[in-house]
């Protein structure tokens, strides 16, 4: 097994994210990897992704938690901040990393970056671009995506 | 891979392996003789990659660029990529027809261990077209590709 020596921190967040999860968000480690987690994280209302269930996963690296999580969408999805290959762009997955935040921290600041999409710190040119040039047209391609690619179906 | 980790062994899950690669081959390796990238951009599960050996000198292959796929299914890294060249060559453990690396004849494939990388095969073959066996096979003409 790959999770005899699991560190403490790991196991507390572990069952706080699984008695207590935040609203919106779902996130439990597979079988076989207690590292790796399967994350869902609904659309916030009142933003283009509303209506969408978004698979993503997670994996708190060896050096956890002085590094942070590495986190990627699964889910197809519209935002300039998130790339093709579901990679996003978010400070406190960089540099801003600090030990102090946790699993649950990271998960509710995506779900932010979902509602408020930052054009101006883009992963995506073509989308950012989209976004600054005619943001109506943008929130409607995310919503049209977020049905297409999200349902939960 | 977690020598002297106090025992500890994290498993990189495949996803976020495949990604550690795809930087890593995006920044560029060594001395630019060997690299890769993926084929598919939209593709979340990364599944295939070209990669490409320059031909190392004092052998046939010097001045040679020889492309090739690499095809990483579900369950890499745990099973090795399936490896074939693109551009055609002769070399031992190269399939005459098909170009595919013939694992039982390219010992890092069969014997593959989880923290060997794409990076880890390319330069093998690289090191191969140099070895004694293969440095001086008569090669077919350049620019040629397998069906």
């Amino acid at each position: 097994m790959a999770n005899s020596n699991l560190p403490r921190r790991i196991i507390k967040e572990t069952q706080r994210l699984l008695s207590e999860p935040a609203p919106g968000i779902s996130a439990s480690p597979s079988e076989d990897n207690m590292r790796y987690f399967n994350v869902m994280i609904l659309g916030p209302t009142q933003s283009p992704y509303e209506g969408g269930v978004f698979k993503l996963e997670l994996f708190l690296p060896e050096e956890y938690p002085m590094a942070a999580p590495k986190v990627r969408f699964l889910t197809k999805i519209y935002h300039p901040n998130i790339d093709k290959l579901g990679r996003i762009c978010l400070d406190i997955l960089k540099d801003k990393w600090s030990p102090a935040l946790q699993i649950r921290t990271v998960l509710l600041s995506i779900q932010a970056l979902l509602s408020a999409p930052n054009p101006d710190d883009p992963l995506s040119e073509n989308i950012a671009k989209h976004w600054k040039t005619n943001e109506a047209e943008a929130v409607e391609t995310a919503k049209e995506w977020t049905r297409l690619y999200a349902s939960g179906a | 891979m977690t020598l002297g980790s106090g025992g500890s062994s994290v498993v990189v899950p495949r996803n976020f392996r495949l990604l550690e690669e795809l930087e890593r081959g995006e920044k560029g390796i060594g001395d630019g003789t060997v690299s890769y990238g993926m084929d598919d951009g939209d593709d979340i599960y990364m599944r295939s990659w070209t990669g490409t050996i320059i031909g190392p000198h004092n052998t046939v292959h010097e001045g040679r660029i020889y492309q090739l796929k690499l095809f990483c299914d579900k369950d890499y890294p745990e099973k090795p990529p399936s490896v074939r060249f693109h551009s055609r060559i002769n070399m031992t453990c190269v399939n005459h027809e098909t170009g595919v690396v013939e694992p039982k004849k390219f010992g890092l494939l069969a014997n593959w261990q989880r923290e060997y990388t794409m990076e880890d095969i390319l330069t093998q073959l690289k090191k191969e077209m140099a070895a004694p066996h293969n440095r001086k096979l008569v090669q077919p003409p350049e620019g040629g590709l397998f069906d």
